[in-house]
């Protein structure tokens, strides 16, 4: 009981105005959130950077990562405290996952 | 009060977009934001199923994935012009 681990997929979205070095940093620093209470990185993908469909603190536009592991769930509410304090990452989300996807593609609705 | 006739109009529903691709409820992902442009207004309000077709299931899970894009700004809250 003590001991569930559950899987996990979170949003990054980082500040455009970081160089690729900071930004790299900054992420890597995220992950070392997860990886620090003994969290396992599954599976990355870079999604890029990307316009905002609002403005948030002033960025219009954002560099995406998303990002599956899998941790215990004492371990998310401590990860979030880390992430609302950090100012590189303008916002993040971090939901229940059911499985990896390998690749970020879709069905289409075909018509 | 009499019945009034209904104006002349279809009742055939339209098939659910999902359903006929053969996209499962549980597949509706919030990062695909090409399929759920569809769903939603130029003003990026979500568009009712009885405009759309989709099935009530898949509605439900269509909603909370527009929802979860909302929070991620992949899709707006509300679109201005």
């Amino acid at each position: 009981m003590a001991n569930k681990i559950n899987l996990y997929e979170g949003m990054f979205i980082f500040s455009t105005t970081l160089s690729e070095d900071a930004r790299q940093k900054a992420f890597q620093k995220v992950i070392g959130e997860i990886t620090e209470r003994s969290g396992e990185i599954e599976q990355i993908h870079e999604m890029g950077r990307r316009k905002l469909a609002y403005e948030i603190e002033g960025h219009m536009s954002g560099y995406y990562y998303l990002v599956y592991f899998s941790l215990a769930p004492s371990g998310i509410s401590e990860i979030w405290r880390e992430y609302h304090l950090n100012e590189d990452l303008v916002r993040f989300m971090t939901l229940r996952a059911s499985e990896v996807k390998e690749t970020l593609e879709f069905k289409s609705l075909a018509e | 009060m009499a019945k009034l006739p209904r104006a002349s109009r279809s009742k055939k529903r339209k098939p659910c977009p999902f359903t006929q691709a053969g996209i499962v409820a549980k597949e509706i992902d919030y990062k695909d934001v090409e399929t759920l442009r569809l769903f939603i207004t130029e003003r990026g309000k979500i568009l009712p199923r009885r405009i759309t077709g989709v099935s009530a299931k898949h509605q439900r899970k269509l909603a909370e994935a527009i929802k979860r894009a909302r929070m991620v700004a992949l899709l707006p809250f509300v679109a201005e012009d």
